[in-house]
Protein backbone atom coordinates (compact mmCIF):
# COMPACT_ATOMS: atom_id res chain seq x y z
CA UNK A 1 0.00 0.00 0.00
CA UNK A 2 2.76 2.46 0.81
CA UNK A 3 4.35 4.25 -2.18
CA UNK A 4 7.28 3.36 -3.99
CA UNK A 5 8.81 6.70 -5.90
CA UNK A 6 7.45 5.23 -9.26
CA UNK A 7 4.58 6.48 -10.93
CA UNK A 8 1.27 4.67 -9.65
CA UNK A 9 -1.39 3.26 -11.62
CA UNK A 10 -4.62 3.17 -10.05
CA UNK A 11 -7.18 0.84 -10.84
CA UNK A 12 -6.65 -2.80 -12.00
CA UNK A 13 -7.12 -2.65 -15.36
CA UNK A 14 -3.65 -3.32 -17.73
CA UNK A 15 -2.05 -0.41 -19.26
CA UNK A 16 -2.94 -0.27 -22.86
CA UNK A 17 -0.54 -0.13 -25.70
CA UNK A 18 -2.30 2.38 -27.99
CA UNK A 19 -0.75 5.58 -27.47
CA UNK A 20 -2.28 8.97 -28.29
CA UNK A 21 -0.01 11.82 -29.78
CA UNK A 22 -0.57 15.42 -29.04
CA UNK A 23 1.13 19.10 -28.65
CA UNK A 24 2.23 19.96 -25.56
CA UNK A 25 3.92 23.71 -24.51
CA UNK A 26 7.16 22.40 -24.80
CA UNK A 27 7.23 19.44 -27.58
CA UNK A 28 4.87 16.29 -28.12
CA UNK A 29 3.54 14.59 -25.68
CA UNK A 30 1.72 10.76 -25.47
CA UNK A 31 -0.41 8.95 -23.47
CA UNK A 32 -2.08 5.79 -23.18
CA UNK A 33 -5.78 5.92 -24.48
CA UNK A 34 -6.85 3.78 -21.75
CA UNK A 35 -5.78 6.84 -19.30
CA UNK A 36 -8.15 10.05 -18.01
CA UNK A 37 -5.25 11.34 -16.30
CA UNK A 38 -1.78 10.81 -16.52
CA UNK A 39 0.06 13.28 -13.12
CA UNK A 40 3.65 13.40 -14.06
CA UNK A 41 6.21 14.59 -11.25
CA UNK A 42 4.02 17.09 -10.20
CA UNK A 43 4.77 19.94 -7.44
CA UNK A 44 2.68 23.03 -7.05
CA UNK A 45 4.47 25.84 -5.17
CA UNK A 46 3.16 29.47 -4.63
CA UNK A 47 3.57 32.21 -2.52
CA UNK A 48 0.62 33.93 0.08
CA UNK A 49 0.72 37.46 1.83
CA UNK A 50 0.81 36.41 5.51
CA UNK A 51 0.49 40.08 6.31
CA UNK A 52 -3.17 40.20 8.33
CA UNK A 53 -3.79 43.95 6.21
CA UNK A 54 -3.26 43.26 2.71
CA UNK A 55 -3.98 46.53 1.51
CA UNK A 56 -1.82 48.79 -0.66
CA UNK A 57 -1.38 51.47 2.29
CA UNK A 58 -0.13 48.70 4.25
CA UNK A 59 2.89 47.76 1.52
CA UNK A 60 3.03 51.97 1.58
CA UNK A 61 3.94 51.84 5.00
CA UNK A 62 6.14 49.16 4.92
CA UNK A 63 8.32 50.07 1.96
CA UNK A 64 8.53 53.52 3.69
CA UNK A 65 9.77 52.18 6.87
CA UNK A 66 12.51 50.25 4.36
CA UNK A 67 10.53 46.51 5.43
CA UNK A 68 9.25 44.09 2.76
CA UNK A 69 5.54 42.67 2.52
CA UNK A 70 5.87 39.34 4.79
CA UNK A 71 5.53 36.37 2.02
CA UNK A 72 5.38 32.69 2.70
CA UNK A 73 6.17 29.59 0.13
CA UNK A 74 3.72 26.79 0.53
CA UNK A 75 5.01 24.02 -1.10
CA UNK A 76 1.38 22.45 -1.28
CA UNK A 77 2.05 19.35 -3.86
CA UNK A 78 5.41 17.40 -3.64
CA UNK A 79 7.01 15.36 -6.61
CA UNK A 80 3.44 13.34 -7.20
CA UNK A 81 3.15 11.07 -9.96
CA UNK A 82 0.14 9.41 -10.81
CA UNK A 83 -1.89 7.71 -14.07
CA UNK A 84 -6.06 7.27 -13.48
CA UNK A 85 -7.54 4.94 -15.90
CA UNK A 86 -10.63 5.67 -17.65
CA UNK A 87 -13.68 4.77 -15.40
CA UNK A 88 -12.27 5.43 -12.34
CA UNK A 89 -14.00 6.60 -8.79
CA UNK A 90 -11.19 7.63 -6.74
CA UNK A 91 -11.58 9.04 -3.64
CA UNK A 92 -8.51 11.27 -2.13
CA UNK A 93 -8.37 11.66 1.67
CA UNK A 94 -5.85 13.64 3.54
CA UNK A 95 -5.53 16.33 6.56
CA UNK A 96 -6.66 19.89 5.89
CA UNK A 97 -3.71 21.91 4.44
CA UNK A 98 -2.16 17.88 2.70
CA UNK A 99 -2.01 19.18 -0.76
CA UNK A 100 -5.95 17.89 -1.83
CA UNK A 101 -7.27 20.83 -3.19
CA UNK A 102 -4.46 22.04 -5.25
CA UNK A 103 -3.81 18.82 -6.68
CA UNK A 104 -7.97 18.43 -7.83
CA UNK A 105 -7.57 22.61 -9.16
CA UNK A 106 -4.34 21.25 -11.00
CA UNK A 107 -5.96 18.51 -12.75
CA UNK A 108 -8.56 20.95 -13.82
CA UNK A 109 -6.06 23.67 -14.96
CA UNK A 110 -7.01 26.00 -12.84
CA UNK A 111 -3.61 25.93 -11.42
CA UNK A 112 -0.73 25.43 -13.50
CA UNK A 113 2.12 23.04 -11.88
CA UNK A 114 5.72 25.01 -11.22
CA UNK A 115 7.40 21.64 -12.18
CA UNK A 116 5.70 18.71 -13.60
CA UNK A 117 3.03 17.89 -16.04
CA UNK A 118 -0.41 16.66 -16.22
CA UNK A 119 -2.05 15.27 -19.16
CA UNK A 120 -6.29 15.46 -19.44
CA UNK A 121 -7.88 13.24 -21.43
CA UNK A 122 -11.58 14.06 -22.08
CA UNK A 123 -14.04 17.21 -20.92
CA UNK A 124 -13.57 17.85 -17.40
CA UNK A 125 -16.54 19.10 -15.39
CA UNK A 126 -15.81 20.77 -12.10
CA UNK A 127 -17.53 21.43 -8.17
CA UNK A 128 -14.27 22.82 -6.34
CA UNK A 129 -16.48 25.92 -4.86
CA UNK A 130 -19.91 25.79 -3.95
CA UNK A 131 -21.66 28.43 -5.61
CA UNK A 132 -20.85 28.18 -9.37
CA UNK A 133 -20.47 31.89 -10.95
CA UNK A 134 -23.40 32.73 -8.98
CA UNK A 135 -24.87 36.28 -9.02
CA UNK A 136 -27.25 36.44 -5.96
CA UNK A 137 -29.17 39.27 -7.84
CA UNK A 138 -29.92 36.97 -10.95
CA UNK A 139 -32.56 34.10 -11.21
CA UNK A 140 -31.31 30.67 -10.91
CA UNK A 141 -31.85 30.27 -14.31
CA UNK A 142 -29.73 32.63 -15.35
CA UNK A 143 -27.22 31.54 -13.14
CA UNK A 144 -27.35 28.21 -14.29
CA UNK A 145 -26.61 29.47 -17.77
CA UNK A 146 -23.93 31.45 -16.40
CA UNK A 147 -22.18 28.54 -15.25
CA UNK A 148 -22.88 26.27 -17.59
CA UNK A 149 -20.99 29.09 -20.13
CA UNK A 150 -18.19 29.16 -17.85
CA UNK A 151 -17.57 25.48 -17.67
CA UNK A 152 -17.24 25.49 -21.77
CA UNK A 153 -20.95 24.97 -22.69
CA UNK A 154 -22.95 26.70 -25.79
CA UNK A 155 -26.21 28.56 -24.35
CA UNK A 156 -28.15 26.36 -26.43
CA UNK A 157 -26.66 22.81 -25.05
CA UNK A 158 -27.10 24.88 -21.25
CA UNK A 159 -30.74 26.11 -21.74
CA UNK A 160 -31.63 22.44 -22.90
CA UNK A 161 -30.38 21.12 -19.46
CA UNK A 162 -31.53 24.38 -17.82
CA UNK A 163 -35.47 22.37 -16.27
CA UNK A 164 -33.63 19.04 -15.84
CA UNK A 165 -31.15 20.96 -13.78
CA UNK A 166 -33.62 22.57 -11.73
CA UNK A 167 -35.82 19.60 -11.34
CA UNK A 168 -32.56 17.26 -10.12
CA UNK A 169 -32.15 20.25 -7.46
CA UNK A 170 -35.53 19.36 -5.84
CA UNK A 171 -36.50 23.15 -6.53
CA UNK A 172 -39.52 24.43 -5.37
CA UNK A 173 -42.19 25.16 -7.76
CA UNK A 174 -40.84 28.99 -9.77
CA UNK A 175 -37.88 29.11 -7.46
CA UNK A 176 -36.20 28.57 -11.15
CA UNK A 177 -37.00 32.28 -11.91
CA UNK A 178 -36.78 33.16 -8.48
CA UNK A 179 -33.29 35.57 -7.26
CA UNK A 180 -30.29 33.24 -6.19
CA UNK A 181 -31.04 35.23 -2.98
CA UNK A 182 -34.17 33.89 -1.84
CA UNK A 183 -32.47 30.32 -1.68
CA UNK A 184 -31.96 28.23 1.24
CA UNK A 185 -28.12 27.27 1.43
CA UNK A 186 -29.48 23.78 0.80
CA UNK A 187 -30.76 24.77 -2.42
CA UNK A 188 -27.98 26.86 -3.37
CA UNK A 189 -25.25 23.49 -2.98
CA UNK A 190 -28.27 21.46 -4.73
CA UNK A 191 -27.95 23.69 -7.78
CA UNK A 192 -24.09 24.03 -8.24
CA UNK A 193 -24.11 19.86 -7.56
CA UNK A 194 -26.60 19.48 -10.46
CA UNK A 195 -25.01 22.31 -12.87
CA UNK A 196 -21.58 19.85 -12.29
CA UNK A 197 -23.32 16.70 -12.59
CA UNK A 198 -25.47 17.80 -15.66
CA UNK A 199 -22.29 18.51 -18.03
CA UNK A 200 -21.93 14.80 -19.05
CA UNK A 201 -18.29 15.04 -18.34
CA UNK A 202 -15.62 12.44 -19.07
CA UNK A 203 -14.40 13.23 -16.07
CA UNK A 204 -15.98 14.94 -12.86
CA UNK A 205 -14.16 16.22 -9.92
CA UNK A 206 -15.75 17.06 -7.12
CA UNK A 207 -14.39 18.69 -4.00
CA UNK A 208 -16.33 17.96 -0.89
CA UNK A 209 -19.42 19.11 -3.02
CA UNK A 210 -21.74 15.84 -1.12
CA UNK A 211 -21.80 18.03 1.51
CA UNK A 212 -24.75 19.74 0.07
CA UNK A 213 -28.07 19.79 1.08
CA UNK A 214 -29.83 17.39 3.27
CA UNK A 215 -30.54 13.24 3.70
CA UNK A 216 -32.26 13.34 1.10
CA UNK A 217 -30.59 14.65 -1.11
CA UNK A 218 -27.40 13.18 -0.52
CA UNK A 219 -29.14 10.06 -1.48
CA UNK A 220 -30.52 11.16 -4.49
CA UNK A 221 -26.36 12.70 -5.12
CA UNK A 222 -24.86 9.65 -4.38
CA UNK A 223 -27.54 7.35 -6.99
CA UNK A 224 -26.55 9.84 -9.76
CA UNK A 225 -22.48 9.05 -8.44
CA UNK A 226 -23.59 5.56 -9.63
CA UNK A 227 -25.36 6.38 -12.71
CA UNK A 228 -22.14 8.30 -13.43
CA UNK A 229 -20.28 5.40 -12.58
CA UNK A 230 -21.82 2.59 -14.29
CA UNK A 231 -21.56 4.97 -17.44
CA UNK A 232 -17.74 4.48 -16.51
CA UNK A 233 -16.82 8.12 -16.43
CA UNK A 234 -13.66 8.64 -14.40
CA UNK A 235 -14.48 10.71 -11.04
CA UNK A 236 -12.04 11.88 -8.19
CA UNK A 237 -13.89 12.98 -5.15
CA UNK A 238 -11.97 15.06 -2.42
CA UNK A 239 -13.81 14.39 1.02
CA UNK A 240 -13.43 14.18 4.82
CA UNK A 241 -16.97 12.24 4.76
CA UNK A 242 -14.71 8.63 4.42
CA UNK A 243 -17.54 7.13 4.46
CA UNK A 244 -18.27 8.45 1.10
CA UNK A 245 -15.30 7.52 -0.32
CA UNK A 246 -15.74 3.99 1.15
CA UNK A 247 -19.00 3.70 -0.57
CA UNK A 248 -18.71 5.27 -3.67
CA UNK A 249 -14.83 4.72 -4.62
CA UNK A 250 -12.77 1.68 -6.10
CA UNK A 251 -9.49 3.16 -5.15
CA UNK A 252 -8.35 6.23 -2.52
CA UNK A 253 -5.22 7.83 -1.95
CA UNK A 254 -3.88 9.10 0.95
CA UNK A 255 -2.09 12.69 0.91
CA UNK A 256 -0.33 14.43 3.60
CA UNK A 257 1.62 17.54 3.55
CA UNK A 258 1.65 17.74 -0.26
CA UNK A 259 2.83 14.01 -0.71
CA UNK A 260 1.25 10.92 -1.87
CA UNK A 261 1.67 9.03 1.13
CA UNK A 262 -0.94 5.86 0.07
CA UNK A 263 -3.01 4.47 -2.58
CA UNK A 264 -5.17 1.46 -2.43
CA UNK A 265 -8.90 -0.20 -1.83
CA UNK A 266 -10.73 2.40 0.07
CA UNK A 267 -11.40 0.41 3.14
CA UNK A 268 -7.95 -0.32 3.99
CA UNK A 269 -6.54 4.08 3.18
CA UNK A 270 -9.54 4.98 5.22
CA UNK A 271 -8.96 2.87 8.06
CA UNK A 272 -4.93 3.83 8.33
CA UNK A 273 -6.02 7.22 7.72
CA UNK A 274 -8.69 7.27 11.05
CA UNK A 275 -5.87 5.03 13.19
CA UNK A 276 -3.58 8.48 11.98
CA UNK A 277 -6.25 10.84 12.90
CA UNK A 278 -6.76 9.42 16.45
CA UNK A 279 -3.19 9.05 17.27
CA UNK A 280 -1.53 11.48 15.55
CA UNK A 281 1.61 10.01 14.09
CA UNK A 282 1.85 8.12 10.42
CA UNK A 283 2.38 4.53 10.69
CA UNK A 284 5.54 3.08 10.57
CA UNK A 285 6.30 1.97 6.65
CA UNK A 286 5.16 5.67 5.90
CA UNK A 287 6.90 7.31 8.29
CA UNK A 288 9.74 8.04 5.45
CA UNK A 289 7.66 9.46 3.29
CA UNK B 1 -17.82 -1.16 -4.93
CA UNK B 2 -15.76 -4.39 -5.68
CA UNK B 3 -12.61 -4.98 -7.50
CA UNK B 4 -14.60 -7.12 -10.49
CA UNK B 5 -17.08 -4.17 -10.76
CA UNK B 6 -13.93 -2.01 -11.45
CA UNK B 7 -12.45 -4.39 -13.67
CA UNK B 8 -15.65 -4.89 -15.84
CA UNK B 9 -16.22 -0.63 -16.00
CA UNK B 10 -12.75 -0.18 -16.67
CA UNK B 11 -12.91 -2.99 -19.54
CA UNK B 12 -16.19 -0.79 -20.99
CA UNK B 13 -14.72 2.16 -19.74
CA UNK B 14 -15.70 5.63 -21.78
CA UNK B 15 -13.38 7.47 -23.91
CA UNK B 16 -13.71 10.44 -25.33
CA UNK B 17 -15.42 9.40 -29.00
CA UNK B 18 -12.04 11.58 -30.00
CA UNK B 19 -9.12 12.00 -27.78
CA UNK B 20 -9.87 15.35 -25.81
CA UNK B 21 -6.13 15.85 -24.64
CA UNK B 22 -5.56 18.75 -22.20
CA UNK B 23 -1.83 19.26 -21.12
CA UNK B 24 -0.81 21.38 -17.95
CA UNK B 25 2.75 22.33 -17.80
CA UNK B 26 4.70 25.24 -16.15
CA UNK B 27 4.43 28.06 -17.82
CA UNK B 28 7.44 29.69 -19.21
CA UNK B 29 8.91 33.09 -17.61
CA UNK B 30 5.73 33.14 -15.49
CA UNK B 31 3.18 33.94 -18.41
CA UNK B 32 1.45 30.72 -20.08
CA UNK B 33 1.70 30.48 -23.80
CA UNK B 34 0.38 33.61 -25.52
CA UNK B 35 -1.12 31.94 -28.62
CA UNK B 36 -2.96 29.46 -26.95
CA UNK B 37 -4.22 31.91 -24.63
CA UNK B 38 -5.60 34.06 -27.35
CA UNK B 39 -7.21 31.17 -29.17
CA UNK B 40 -8.88 30.07 -26.12
CA UNK B 41 -9.38 33.79 -25.12
CA UNK B 42 -11.45 34.20 -28.13
CA UNK B 43 -13.65 30.27 -28.32
CA UNK B 44 -14.81 31.64 -24.82
CA UNK B 45 -15.83 35.05 -25.75
CA UNK B 46 -19.41 33.93 -25.80
CA UNK B 47 -19.11 33.77 -22.03
CA UNK B 48 -17.57 37.12 -21.83
CA UNK B 49 -20.41 38.71 -23.39
CA UNK B 50 -22.95 36.41 -21.63
CA UNK B 51 -21.21 37.60 -18.40
CA UNK B 52 -22.03 41.58 -19.43
CA UNK B 53 -25.47 41.23 -19.87
CA UNK B 54 -26.22 39.55 -16.80
CA UNK B 55 -23.58 41.71 -15.14
CA UNK B 56 -26.09 44.56 -16.44
CA UNK B 57 -29.32 42.46 -15.83
CA UNK B 58 -28.73 42.25 -12.09
CA UNK B 59 -27.33 45.81 -11.59
CA UNK B 60 -30.32 47.24 -12.96
CA UNK B 61 -33.35 44.65 -11.91
CA UNK B 62 -34.39 46.32 -9.07
CA UNK B 63 -33.95 50.10 -10.82
CA UNK B 64 -37.34 51.77 -11.23
CA UNK B 65 -35.53 53.64 -14.32
CA UNK B 66 -33.56 50.58 -15.40
CA UNK B 67 -31.34 51.55 -17.89
CA UNK B 68 -32.51 55.26 -18.31
CA UNK B 69 -29.50 55.64 -15.55
CA UNK B 70 -27.00 55.10 -17.96
CA UNK B 71 -27.53 58.22 -19.52
CA UNK B 72 -29.18 60.29 -16.62
CA UNK B 73 -26.39 59.53 -14.39
CA UNK B 74 -23.63 60.95 -17.16
CA UNK B 75 -26.36 63.69 -18.24
CA UNK B 76 -26.69 64.88 -14.61
CA UNK B 77 -23.26 65.22 -13.88
CA UNK B 78 -21.89 67.18 -17.07
CA UNK B 79 -25.38 69.49 -16.40
CA UNK B 80 -23.78 70.04 -12.57
CA UNK B 81 -19.88 70.14 -13.80
CA UNK B 82 -21.25 72.84 -16.76
CA UNK B 83 -23.05 75.11 -14.27
CA UNK B 84 -19.83 74.92 -11.92
CA UNK B 85 -17.47 75.74 -14.85
CA UNK B 86 -19.86 78.82 -15.86
CA UNK B 87 -20.05 80.16 -12.45
CA UNK B 88 -16.27 80.12 -12.00
CA UNK B 89 -15.98 81.54 -15.28
CA UNK B 90 -18.81 84.59 -14.21
CA UNK B 91 -21.44 83.58 -16.46
CA UNK B 92 -21.78 81.87 -19.87
CA UNK B 93 -22.09 83.78 -23.10
CA UNK B 94 -24.84 83.07 -25.88
CA UNK B 95 -22.38 81.95 -28.21
CA UNK B 96 -19.84 79.54 -26.06
CA UNK B 97 -22.64 78.54 -23.45
CA UNK B 98 -23.90 75.40 -25.61
CA UNK B 99 -19.97 74.69 -27.05
CA UNK B 100 -18.65 73.95 -23.24
CA UNK B 101 -21.99 71.94 -22.17
CA UNK B 102 -21.32 69.98 -25.50
CA UNK B 103 -17.46 69.67 -24.96
CA UNK B 104 -18.20 68.96 -21.01
CA UNK B 105 -20.66 65.97 -22.19
CA UNK B 106 -18.93 64.69 -24.41
CA UNK B 107 -15.89 64.91 -22.24
CA UNK B 108 -18.12 63.33 -19.29
CA UNK B 109 -19.08 60.42 -21.77
CA UNK B 110 -16.30 59.11 -22.79
CA UNK B 111 -14.05 59.89 -19.41
CA UNK B 112 -16.72 57.31 -17.96
CA UNK B 113 -16.48 55.50 -20.29
CA UNK B 114 -12.83 54.61 -19.85
CA UNK B 115 -13.25 55.13 -15.62
CA UNK B 116 -15.75 52.54 -15.91
CA UNK B 117 -13.73 50.03 -18.17
CA UNK B 118 -10.61 50.72 -15.38
CA UNK B 119 -12.90 50.70 -12.09
CA UNK B 120 -15.12 47.66 -12.81
CA UNK B 121 -12.25 45.99 -14.32
CA UNK B 122 -10.23 45.88 -11.16
CA UNK B 123 -12.82 44.56 -9.37
CA UNK B 124 -13.58 41.84 -11.97
CA UNK B 125 -10.99 39.08 -10.61
CA UNK B 126 -11.90 39.27 -6.86
CA UNK B 127 -15.72 39.62 -7.67
CA UNK B 128 -15.46 36.44 -9.86
CA UNK B 129 -14.24 33.98 -6.46
CA UNK B 130 -16.19 31.44 -6.98
CA UNK B 131 -15.88 31.22 -10.80
CA UNK B 132 -12.15 31.60 -10.76
CA UNK B 133 -12.07 28.49 -8.15
CA UNK B 134 -13.92 26.16 -9.60
CA UNK B 135 -13.65 26.68 -13.86
CA UNK B 136 -10.24 27.09 -15.84
CA UNK B 137 -10.56 29.74 -18.19
CA UNK B 138 -8.34 32.97 -19.72
CA UNK B 139 -8.67 35.17 -16.65
CA UNK B 140 -8.67 37.75 -19.06
CA UNK B 141 -12.20 37.02 -19.93
CA UNK B 142 -13.47 38.95 -16.46
CA UNK B 143 -11.47 42.50 -17.40
CA UNK B 144 -12.69 42.16 -21.13
CA UNK B 145 -16.40 41.38 -19.70
CA UNK B 146 -16.20 44.21 -17.73
CA UNK B 147 -15.23 46.73 -20.89
CA UNK B 148 -17.82 44.66 -23.04
CA UNK B 149 -20.18 45.97 -20.38
CA UNK B 150 -19.04 49.73 -19.82
CA UNK B 151 -19.36 49.35 -24.01
CA UNK B 152 -22.74 48.76 -23.47
CA UNK B 153 -23.66 51.68 -20.92
CA UNK B 154 -21.63 54.36 -23.05
CA UNK B 155 -23.30 53.84 -26.95
CA UNK B 156 -26.73 54.95 -25.68
CA UNK B 157 -24.57 58.42 -24.63
CA UNK B 158 -23.69 59.00 -28.34
CA UNK B 159 -27.61 59.50 -29.45
CA UNK B 160 -28.29 61.79 -26.03
CA UNK B 161 -25.49 63.99 -26.69
CA UNK B 162 -26.80 64.83 -30.37
CA UNK B 163 -30.29 64.84 -28.85
CA UNK B 164 -28.53 67.55 -26.88
CA UNK B 165 -26.86 70.05 -29.04
CA UNK B 166 -29.55 69.50 -31.84
CA UNK B 167 -31.96 71.15 -29.18
CA UNK B 168 -29.58 73.66 -28.17
CA UNK B 169 -28.87 74.84 -31.85
CA UNK B 170 -32.17 75.39 -31.97
CA UNK B 171 -32.63 78.20 -29.06
CA UNK B 172 -28.57 79.06 -30.22
CA UNK B 173 -28.28 79.19 -33.94
CA UNK B 174 -25.05 81.35 -33.87
CA UNK B 175 -23.22 78.25 -31.87
CA UNK B 176 -20.83 76.85 -34.39
CA UNK B 177 -20.78 73.05 -33.33
CA UNK B 178 -21.14 70.57 -36.50
CA UNK B 179 -23.40 68.25 -36.18
CA UNK B 180 -22.63 65.77 -39.15
CA UNK B 181 -19.03 66.20 -40.22
CA UNK B 182 -16.50 64.20 -42.40
CA UNK B 183 -13.92 64.49 -39.16
CA UNK B 184 -16.46 62.43 -37.22
CA UNK B 185 -15.35 59.23 -39.01
CA UNK B 186 -12.36 59.48 -36.77
CA UNK B 187 -14.93 59.11 -33.68
CA UNK B 188 -14.56 55.20 -34.01
CA UNK B 189 -11.18 54.80 -34.07
CA UNK B 190 -10.60 57.41 -30.86
CA UNK B 191 -13.69 55.91 -29.00
CA UNK B 192 -11.54 51.91 -29.72
CA UNK B 193 -7.92 53.69 -28.91
CA UNK B 194 -9.33 54.88 -25.50
CA UNK B 195 -11.30 51.49 -24.79
CA UNK B 196 -8.31 49.89 -25.64
CA UNK B 197 -5.89 51.80 -23.52
CA UNK B 198 -8.16 51.87 -20.49
CA UNK B 199 -8.57 47.77 -20.90
CA UNK B 200 -5.08 47.55 -20.57
CA UNK B 201 -4.86 49.71 -17.77
CA UNK B 202 -8.22 47.54 -16.13
CA UNK B 203 -5.94 44.63 -16.30
CA UNK B 204 -3.39 46.13 -14.22
CA UNK B 205 -5.19 47.61 -11.62
CA UNK B 206 -7.40 44.36 -11.71
CA UNK B 207 -4.11 42.34 -10.21
CA UNK B 208 -3.15 44.90 -7.68
CA UNK B 209 -6.41 44.77 -6.21
CA UNK B 210 -5.58 40.75 -5.86
CA UNK B 211 -3.26 41.98 -3.84
CA UNK B 212 -4.02 45.05 -2.25
CA UNK B 213 -7.92 45.13 -1.41
CA UNK B 214 -7.99 48.69 -0.65
CA UNK B 215 -6.78 49.27 -4.97
CA UNK B 216 -10.21 49.62 -6.02
CA UNK B 217 -11.68 52.16 -3.46
CA UNK B 218 -8.08 53.98 -3.85
CA UNK B 219 -9.19 54.18 -7.70
CA UNK B 220 -12.62 55.86 -6.80
CA UNK B 221 -10.54 59.32 -5.67
CA UNK B 222 -7.82 58.55 -8.49
CA UNK B 223 -10.21 58.88 -11.15
CA UNK B 224 -11.94 62.00 -9.66
CA UNK B 225 -8.66 63.65 -9.66
CA UNK B 226 -8.02 61.91 -12.98
CA UNK B 227 -11.18 63.46 -14.41
CA UNK B 228 -9.95 66.72 -13.54
CA UNK B 229 -6.42 66.72 -14.77
CA UNK B 230 -7.54 65.54 -18.30
CA UNK B 231 -9.43 67.72 -21.54
CA UNK B 232 -13.28 67.13 -19.90
CA UNK B 233 -13.96 70.51 -17.76
CA UNK B 234 -10.99 72.54 -19.41
CA UNK B 235 -9.92 72.69 -23.32
CA UNK B 236 -6.66 71.25 -24.31
CA UNK B 237 -5.67 74.80 -25.99
CA UNK B 238 -5.67 76.09 -22.47
CA UNK B 239 -2.25 74.30 -21.99
CA UNK B 240 0.72 76.34 -23.46
CA UNK B 241 4.40 75.47 -24.06
CA UNK B 242 5.82 72.57 -22.24
CA UNK B 243 2.45 72.12 -20.34
CA UNK B 244 1.01 70.25 -23.16
CA UNK B 245 3.14 67.62 -22.09
CA UNK B 246 0.23 67.10 -19.21
CA UNK B 247 -1.60 66.07 -21.94
CA UNK B 248 0.64 63.25 -23.53
CA UNK B 249 1.73 61.76 -19.83
CA UNK B 250 -1.81 61.23 -18.85
CA UNK B 251 -3.10 57.91 -20.86
CA UNK B 252 -6.62 58.88 -21.73
CA UNK B 253 -5.22 62.54 -22.36
CA UNK B 254 -4.58 61.96 -26.09
CA UNK B 255 -7.72 60.63 -26.97
CA UNK B 256 -10.00 62.85 -24.86
CA UNK B 257 -8.25 66.19 -26.53
CA UNK B 258 -8.91 64.47 -30.02
CA UNK B 259 -12.44 63.67 -28.99
CA UNK B 260 -12.92 67.89 -28.50
CA UNK B 261 -11.09 68.59 -31.88
CA UNK B 262 -13.44 66.31 -33.58
CA UNK B 263 -16.89 66.56 -31.46
CA UNK B 264 -16.49 70.25 -30.94
CA UNK B 265 -14.07 72.00 -33.22
CA UNK B 266 -14.84 69.56 -36.22
CA UNK B 267 -11.37 69.06 -37.39
CA UNK B 268 -8.65 66.18 -37.62
CA UNK B 269 -7.29 64.94 -34.35
CA UNK B 270 -3.70 66.52 -34.44
CA UNK B 271 -0.18 64.29 -35.41
CA UNK B 272 0.66 63.96 -31.95
CA UNK B 273 -2.46 63.10 -30.45
CA UNK B 274 -2.54 59.71 -33.03
CA UNK B 275 0.86 59.13 -31.88
CA UNK B 276 -0.34 59.76 -28.19
CA UNK B 277 -3.26 57.68 -28.43
CA UNK B 278 -1.31 54.99 -30.62
CA UNK B 279 2.04 55.06 -27.78
CA UNK B 280 -0.59 54.46 -24.64
CA UNK B 281 -2.61 51.69 -26.78
CA UNK B 282 0.43 49.57 -27.52
CA UNK B 283 2.32 50.42 -24.27
CA UNK B 284 -0.52 49.94 -21.50
CA UNK B 285 -1.71 46.55 -23.78
CA UNK B 286 1.83 45.13 -23.47
CA UNK B 287 2.19 46.10 -20.00
CA UNK B 288 -1.14 44.71 -18.41
CA UNK B 289 -1.40 41.72 -20.71
CA UNK B 290 2.31 40.98 -18.82
CA UNK B 291 1.70 42.15 -16.06
CA UNK B 292 -2.10 40.12 -15.95
CA UNK B 293 -0.81 36.90 -17.22
CA UNK B 294 2.31 36.53 -15.17
CA UNK B 295 0.19 36.96 -11.87
CA UNK B 296 -2.74 35.01 -13.18
CA UNK B 297 -1.68 31.57 -11.50
CA UNK B 298 -1.58 33.38 -8.08
CA UNK B 299 -5.47 34.46 -8.33
CA UNK B 300 -6.74 30.83 -7.48
CA UNK B 301 -5.04 31.05 -4.17
CA UNK B 302 -4.81 34.97 -3.13
CA UNK B 303 -8.98 35.52 -3.32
Amino acid sequence: MAMDKERIRLGNSTPSTTILQAKGYNGPISIPDDLAIRIEDLSITYKINVDTKKTLKNAVMRASKGEKVRMRTVEAVKKVSLDIPHGSVVGIVGANGAGKSTLMRSIAGIMPPTTGRIIVNGKISTLLALGVGFNPALSGRDNIILGGLAAGLTRDEIESKTDEIAEFADLPDGFIDMPVRTYSSGMYGRVAFAVSVSMTPDILLLDEALSAGDAAFKEKSFLRMRELVEEARTIVIVSHALATISDLCDTAIWMHKGKLLAHGEPGAIVEEYLKFLEVGTLPSNLEDM
Amino acid sequence: MSAAGSDQRAASAKRPATPLIQVFEPHKAQTPPLIPYAKEFWERRAFALELARFADKAEYLESKLGKAWLVLNPLFLSVIYFLLVTVLRGGASKTTGLSTLAHILIGIFMFYFAQNIISDGAQSITAGGRLILNQAFPRALLPFSSSVRAFGQFWPTIPTYFAVVLIGKIFYPKTVIPLADLNYLWAPFIIAALAITAFGLSLVFAVMNVYFRDTSKLLTYTTRIWLYGSPVLWMPEMLHGWHRSFLYINPLGPALAATYHVWIEGVRPSNAEFIGMGAWMVLSMVLGTYFFTSRERDFAVRI
